[in-house]
């Protein structure tokens, strides 16, 4: 790569970062700039800073970890979005396409119809996502290997089974208390998020991203398909059950604390092929960058623009589908 | 260096290929000719482990192929494929380095090595200006040398080619045969090639390299040997059902290139 390239790259991926601190100064709650900077350098001095505990808890208990929160789902699901669209060669799939998204969604509303609370449905949700996505892989499992065409069916027939069952899950619940509460959850979003949600979510997160970023290269050999990759060395059943792992990992821990995102694992994967380019050795580690930063943004927006909070899965297809376009034209597709 | 024996091939209850005998020297070119649905394809991708056999065995450097892991057998044996498909539009130096893949652990990016080797291996082919190219972009003969290029960064001393000329034009297919010879004279490169082209045989023979024919019909190889003995009119007949001539041309270095004239079916 040319310096300026390396630079940009650099600051790419530094990027979420940014955005994270950017989002701390970001919400309804009126706070000044310097109260924040104050609370902020107190906290990491440990010192006190004479502003209310209300103030402290704003920024430390509710901005910060709904900021990073916001980070590692938009990565996870940015990154396993690139993965899938390489290992399957095809730009039109997305982190949702084995059916991670239908099942842990059918897991919540499970859970919210048999607890009649929401604190079951990380559980549920991310049993469910894993489930649905062995069922597909075991579908496009065929004399031992596993063609793309056949896991993509898999993934459309579990996906359409279990929209069927969250549609009857919703058709059983009660209207006026669970229903809602379904319907909410299957938008998105992260207006509840703590740290405890960090904590549960984040680990199958890191580790699904971890594994995605150090296998990243040979998602390139992966989509010459699967006897060019066998010729060239490569075992493709093995390394395509990694990805199909880390990538599901990644995305059921992002989707049982935030509930269904849509559009960012389709569309930030391309918006890194026309930033960085093709090579997954960068547009991986890139892709995780841009999820994040648009899903932090994303949600700042949410939060500025009215009181009571449009929800996430609304937001990213509104605001992510004039940004794609205008990407689309200027850079010509990138060498579509 | 590679031995086949007594190979049969079926898939379910459809026999492909038996008793199939052969075995490519270094430095060799052996051709496999034969009619469409014969089984050449079929016979590659047991050679490259794709496929296992149903009987017999195939010896890579004495050993037997079905015990060497995929990485191994990369690294000693490279594929050119027929068809294919582009799906993103890698650069082409991206294309190269994916040879370099047995060479690189499971959690690695390619070495500064592995992209010097690429690089050597694209001035080997004549697309060093392409380096930085999408390869998407790249006509027909450009992108099947760029696909030899890839074969050669992994190192190996024998190259399996599937039609390694389909779908060209004169003048890249002359290119996609001059390399070949080029490469077989500097390296002692053996190749291991399915063609529809079998004057290509003739090119090689003429040009004075070791090369061997195998007629591939009815489920088996009926005729081996050099191509002057091998694709004979009466053969050609017998295996494509066409009359043909085979001419002779004097070439302005006194050397003589043959042809075949391909002139009617056989009613």
């Amino acid at each position: 790569m040319a310096t300026h390239k390396k630079v940009f790259y650099i600051l790419l991926i530094l990027s979420p970062l940014a955005f994270i601190f950017i989002s701390l100064f970001v919400g309804r709650y009126p706070l000044s700039g310097a109260s924040i900077v104050k609370i902020l350098i107190c906290k990491i001095t440990a010192g006190s800073c004479n502003l209310p505990d209300q103030y402290t808890s704003i920024v430390w208990e509710i901005r910060m970890p709904r900021a990073i929160l916001g980070a590692l789902v938009g990565g996870a699901l940015a990154i396993s979005g690139a993965a899938f669209q390489g290992m399957f060669r095809n730009p039109l799939v997305s982190s949702g396409i084995l059916g991670v998204s239908s099942g842990a969604g059918f897991g919540a509303a499970l859970a919210i119809l048999l607890f009649n609370s929401t604190s079951y449905t990380y559980v549920f949700a991310f049993f469910f996502g894993g489930l649905a996505v062995l069922a597909s892989y075991l579908i496009g499992r065929v004399y031992s290997t596993t063609p793309a065409i056949m896991l993509v069916l898999g993934g459309v027939i579990v996906s359409s089974v279990f929209s069927a069952l969250i549609s009857f899950a919703k058709y059983v619940a009660d209207p006026y208390n669970q229903l809602p509460t379904i319907v909410y959850w299957l938008m998105g979003s992260l207006a509840t998020a703590r740290y405890h949600d960090i904590v549960v979510g984040g680990i199958p997160m890191v580790a699904g991203i971890s594994g995605l970023i150090a296998i990243r290269w040979r998602i390139n050999v992966l989509s010459m398909g699967d006897k060019e990759a066998r010729s060239l060395g490569i075992d493709a059943v093995v390394n395509k059950g990694i990805i199909i792992a880390c990538a599901t990992l990644a995305t059921a821990g992002a989707v049982c604390v935030s509930g269904i995102i849509g559009w960012v694992g389709l569309v930030m994967p391309h918006i890194g092929r026309m930033l960085v380019g093709n090579d997954n050795k960068v547009l991986i580690p890139a892709s995780l960058s841009l999820g994040a930063c648009f899903l932090i943004f994303v949600d700042n927006l949410g939060r500025l623009i009215t009181g009571s909070e449009i929800p996430l899965g609304i937001l990213t297809a509104l605001v992510g589908g004039p940004f794609f376009v205008y990407l689309l034209k200027k850079t010509k597709g990138g060498g579509w | 260096m590679l031995e086949v024996i007594n190979a049969s091939f079926s898939y379910k209850k459809l026999n492909v290929f038996k008793n199939v005998n052969f075995r490519v020297n270094e430095g060799e070119v052996f051709c496999i000719v034969g009619p469409n649905g014969c089984g050449k394809t079929t016979l590659l991708d047991c050679l490259l482990g794709i496929l296992s056999l149903k009987q017999g065995e195939i010896l890579l450097n004495k050993r037997n192929i079905k015990i060497i892991s995929p990485a191994e057998t990369a690294k000693q044996l490279a594929y050119v494929p027929q068809l294919h498909e582009k799906t993103f539009p890698y650069s082409v130096i991206d294309i190269v380095l994916m040879g370099r893949a047995a060479h690189i652990g499971l959690f690695s990016a390619p070495s500064p090595r592995d992209v010097a080797i690429a690089e050597e291996v694209l001035e080997l082919v004549g697309l060093t200006s392409f380096k930085d190219r999408p390869y998407t972009q790249l006509s027909g003969g450009e992108a099947q040398l760029v696909l030899l290029a890839r074969a050669l960064a992994q190192k190996t001393k024998i190259i399996i080619m599937d039609e390694p000329t389909a779908h060209l034009d004169f003048k890249n297919e002359l290119t996609v045969l001059e390399t070949i010879v080029q490469l077989v004279n500097n390296t002692g490169l053996s190749i291991i090639m399915a063609t529809h082209f079998p004057n290509h045989a003739f090119y090689f023979e003429n040009n004075s390299i070791d090369i061997s024919v195998a007629l591939m019909s009815r489920m088996t190889f009926s005729a081996v040997g050099s191509p002057s003995e091998v694709l004979s009119e009466d053969n050609l007949k017998s295996i494509y059902s066409i009359n043909a001539r085979v001419v002779s041309h004097r070439m302005d270095n006194d050397s003589e290139l043959r042809q075949i004239i391909p002139i009617s079916t056989v009613a």
